[in-house]
């Protein structure tokens, strides 16, 4: 039993140090099925980590003195908050802890004087404002499944995730797309620079700020995506699956929708997110008293 | 030491140290006078929570007293309504003189003993207003003077502003160690006198106004006090809140309390009773400070803290709850668009006292601790914030946020205190947002299907707090790009001792979460309320889940330092702002525009004025809330 609880440990913790890896092959694949879908050849797989790299050596230019700061807590923090969630801890923290790495990010780039950066730093809070209830509320109807807010207890379940939380697993796909910054609720930064926007959130980072900053994001990609594969967490393997499907059709949907504004993307998650939330967790309940 | 001593220095010393500065209008003798009754207050409240509780009848001359000064606060009210013509002053104080001289002349009245009883709660209180109060007290020494140079005031009237100040103190600890309900009442109406003549203190058209405001909403709580009174005599026989709360659930105990909780809520100022705290921004700061953070509201609070164990499992209870959700997420809302600093923080007040009351009405173990936690570190930081406020204000001279820009640079010291303030509201893993935490567990599970509306309302108003929150605070670290250095800050003695410490105490409580729920928190539950809340240092262990606390400070510790020695180590020059490639060379402040002309770079602060107008919101959310506030006499009947 020992035994089998450090093993578990150390493999967390390989884990914890592999994830900005993973979100790096992620973000490859990414753009290379994005090329793909726009009949394009598009760059080799491992392309971002030449980025990073590149980035890492470049002269650095910041825009105030605490920018760096803040991009080192905003990877540091989407590492915590990944750890946590590796290491089987309370969901609700492991939001909260997320937030603290999307507080940095936004202070960074609210603070430069800077007219597109403090766009897409706005923008950013109003991300924030839409996806974090909808998370929160799949933390307590995961709660109303195990009887934990641990993900360790998920584990336990006889049965996968989905099969109690089918909504919930739908609502967490808006919240998937406004997290990766993809089409139609790339509102704060995308991947490619919009006119009103440039690179929003991320313009005024440069050289190893915006190294850190990408390395973040990466971590905070795997992060959400393993969030996802809790759904199916009696067998990793297809949780992983599951992953690696949302993660494809956010990528789909990524090339299909148009961009839509910031109230869009709040009516969405506020209204059809929380609302198939609420059903779901109705349902739950329902069954519950029926069984009785 | 004699525990009625204590008791008598812990309500005396104040008013009578107010009573010192009223007389003496002198510089040198307010502040012996201030710092040493601060001193024994903070003193005798600890030796009092070391102590324990106990009951304590004191000589019956004082209930003559109580009658005598209750009645002369009364007319005075009554006084200030003909003075003033407002007709709600007049009729509210009327309403309570008339049946409070037939209660005692006519009916005499009915026991209520004993007179003081001191519980775990009394002392958390005690303790809570000594410290945080004095504190305000010992910064208001520096602020008034700095505020009545400003506004060139010739004869000081700070006499009367710290009379009302610690007469404030003293009528609180007087309030939450009282058993009696007529000397609650009466311990009540001075908080409401205080409150007032407070608020109107500067004496402007604006500050009659809010005054009125505050008195004429506090006396309505007032009024429902005077029906507790009757209710008691009619049908307990009695007006010792302990024995009326030990006796069975009927209607009519339900409607007592129903009572109690509508007086709570005007003091506390959930919706629709919201506009007299909005209104006492306009106060000298250490009036906001004390009446947001530890007095006043704290008072309704104490209310229903006190009876939230009779309530168990009522409609009732769910309807305080339905109150408090509602406030919260309303208040977090109107915040997005408020421009005013004092403004923002007065919502943030009334929104956490709602998530305060919502943790009470839910009314599980697990709830109520929550609802101290959230009491406590909310007392602090909500404190620390006004007085930084205040200070920022003094120093720029303006509330608005927007003028607050690149304060970092101007005011060093007092910026990352306030900022430090400012993520103790809605970050972890500092205590208010492990309160909420521990809200949200023990809101999921309380098991009714009814609590999913309210963890809905708490979840979207965390939300919408978070953003007005990261909004002010990165206003303020924005560093204009005039290059300048940052310039050195000099601060008074009274602020250095009073902001440095609240910002210790929020540090120390932080990092000792688990201590202050060892120390403070679990011994306070009513003793009915089982827990399975086990806090060791590395974690907070409700049962349900676990708040990793110790090696979240040493991550947040550990990322500062790396975060600082690699910007240290890899440097790099600060270079202008991307502007499309129209920067003018050699100043960065300003851009090419149309026609070679030349413009400022303009960026605001995010409001959502084409969204949704405040003034609509608000008149809506005081309707809705006046709804939801009848529901508590709905639920009676249930």
């Amino acid at each position: 039993m020992l035994e089998n609880i450090s093993l578990n440990t150390i493999f967390s913790i390989v884990l914890i140090f592999c994830a900005p890896i993973i979100g790096g092959f992620l973000m490859g694949i990414d753009r290379k099925l994005t090329a793909r879908m726009q009949s394009r050849m598009g760059p080799p797989i491992i392309q971002p980590f030449y980025d990073v790299i590149k980035l890492w050596g470049k002269e650095p230019f910041i825009s105030s003195t605490l920018q760096p700061i803040l991009a080192f807590c905003y990877f540091g923090f989407s590492l915590t908050s990944f750890a946590l969630l590796a290491l089987g801890q309370d969901l609700l923290l492991i939001i909260f802890t997320l937030g603290i790495a999307d507080s940095c990010l936004i202070i960074a780039s609210l603070n430069s004087k800077s007219p597109y950066s403090v766009l897409g730093g706005k923008r950013e809070l109003l991300s924030i404002m839409s996806y974090e209830p909808v998370l929160l509320l799949t933390a307590i109807s995961i709660y109303y499944v195990t009887g934990s807010f641990m993900v360790a207890r998920i584990f336990y379940l006889s049965y996968p995730l989905i099969s109690y939380l089918p909504l919930v697993f739908i609502a967490l796909i808006p919240v998937l797309v406004i997290d990766l910054k993809k089409s139609p609720y790339d509102v704060s930064a995308s991947g490619h620079a919009h006119q009103e926007l440039v690179r929003g959130v991320f313009t005024e980072f440069s050289g190893y700020s915006l190294a850190l900053i990408e390395l973040g994001h990466w971590t905070k990609v795997v992060m959400m995506l393993s969030l996802v594969s809790l759904f199916w967490a009696t067998n990793l393997i297809i949780g992983i699956c599951l992953a690696l499907v949302l993660f494809f059709i956010v990528l789909v949907i990524d090339n299909v929708y148009p961009r839509l504004d910031w109230k869009s993307m709040l009516k969405t998650t506020w209204s059809i997110g929380i609302i198939l939330i609420i059903a779901n967790i109705v349902g739950l309940i329902a069954r519950v008293v029926m069984h009785i | 030491m004699d525990q009625e001593l204590l008791i008598a220095l812990t309500i005396g010393a104040p008013t009578l140290a107010g009573l010192g500065c009223l007389i003496l209008n002198d510089k040198i003798a307010r502040k012996v006078i201030v710092s040493l009754s601060a001193i024994l207050l903070i003193g005798s409240s600890f030796i009092l929570f070391n102590g324990g509780g106990f009951s304590y009848e004191p000589n019956s001359i004082l209930d003559t007293l109580v009658l005598f000064f209750d009645l002369m606060l009364l007319v005075y009210f009554f006084y200030v309504g003909i003075k003033f013509k407002n007709i709600l002053v007049i009729g509210l104080s009327l309403l309570q003189l008339l049946p409070v001289l037939y209660f005692e002349f006519i009916l005499h009245g009915v026991e209520g003993t004993p007179t003081f009883l001191i519980d775990e709660l009394s002392l958390l209180m005690s303790l809570i207003i000594s410290i945080v109060g004095s504190v305000i007290v010992i910064y208001g020494l520096n602020y008034m003077d700095e505020h009545e140079e400003h506004l060139h005031i010739q004869k000081s009237r700070q006499n009367r502003f710290f009379f009302f100040m610690l007469l404030l103190l003293g009528a609180m600890h007087g309030l939450v160690f009282s058993n009696n309900l007529y000397w609650l009442y009466f311990f009540w109406e001075i908080t409401t006198l205080c409150s007032y003549e407070l608020i109107r203190h500067d004496g402007t058209e604006i500050a009659i106004k809010n005054g009125i405001t505050a008195l004429w909403m506090n006396l309505i709580g007032g009024v429902a006090f005077v029906l507790t009174l009757f209710i008691g005599y009619y049908y307990f026989n009695s007006i010792a809140i302990d024995e009326i709360l030990k006796m069975y659930q009927s209607p009519v105990v339900l409607l007592f309390l129903a009572v109690l909780s509508f007086a709570a809520f005007t003091k506390s100022a959930q919706f629709p009773f919201n506009s007299w705290l909005q209104g006492a921004m306009v106060a000298p700061t250490p009036v906001s400070a004390l009446l947001h953070s530890s007095t006043m509201v704290n008072a309704g609070i104490y209310l229903i803290l006190r009876i939230a164990p009779a309530l168990n499992n009522s409609a009732l209870s769910y309807s305080i709850a339905l109150v408090g959700a509602f406030t919260f997420l309303t208040s977090a809302i109107l915040a997005l668009n408020e421009r005013v600093s004092k403004g923002i923080l007065a919502y943030s007040t009334i929104g956490n006292l709602g998530l305060i009351f919502l943790c009470i009405g839910i009314n599980t173990p697990l709830s109520y601790a929550s609802a101290l936690a959230l009491l406590i570190f909310h007392s602090v930081s909500k404190g620390l914030l006004f007085l930084c406020a205040g200070v920022v204000e003094n120093r720029v001279h303006s509330r608005l946020i927007e003028d607050w820009e690149g304060l970092i640079r101007r005011l060093p010291a007092t910026s990352i205190i306030m900022i430090t303030a400012m993520l103790s509201m809605f970050l972890p893993p500092f205590g208010m947002l492990l309160g909420k935490w521990v809200a949200i567990e023990a809101l999921s599970s309380s098991y009714y299907i009814s609590s999913m509306l309210i963890i809905l309302l708490l979840v979207l108003g965390s939300a919408a707090t978070s953003v007005y929150y990261i909004k002010w605070l990165s206003y303020l670290t924005v560093l204009p790009l005039d290059g300048k250095n940052f310039e050195s800050e000099k601060i008074p003695w009274s602020y250095v001792i009073s902001l440095l410490t609240l910002f210790g105490l929020i540090i120390i409580m932080g990092t000792g979460v688990s201590s202050v729920f060892n120390l403070l928190i679990l011994p306070t539950l009513p003793s009915n309320y089982y827990t399975n809340i086990d806090a060791s240092i590395i974690n907070l262990n409700t049962g349900i889940g676990s708040f990793v606390t110790y090696p979240l400070w040493l991550i947040i510790a550990a990322m500062v330092f790396f975060g600082y020695t690699l910007s240290k180590r890899k440097g790099g020059t600060v270079k202008p702002p991307y502007l499309s490639g129209e920067n003018v060379v050699d100043d960065p402040t300003v851009f090419h525009t149309t026609a070679d002309g030349i413009a400022k770079i303009e960026v605001s602060a995010q409001f959502f004025e084409n969204e949704f107008s405040n003034n609509r919101l608000l008149v809506l959310s005081k309707i809705l809330g006046s709804i939801i506030i009848m529901l508590l006499f709905f639920a009676v009947m249930l």
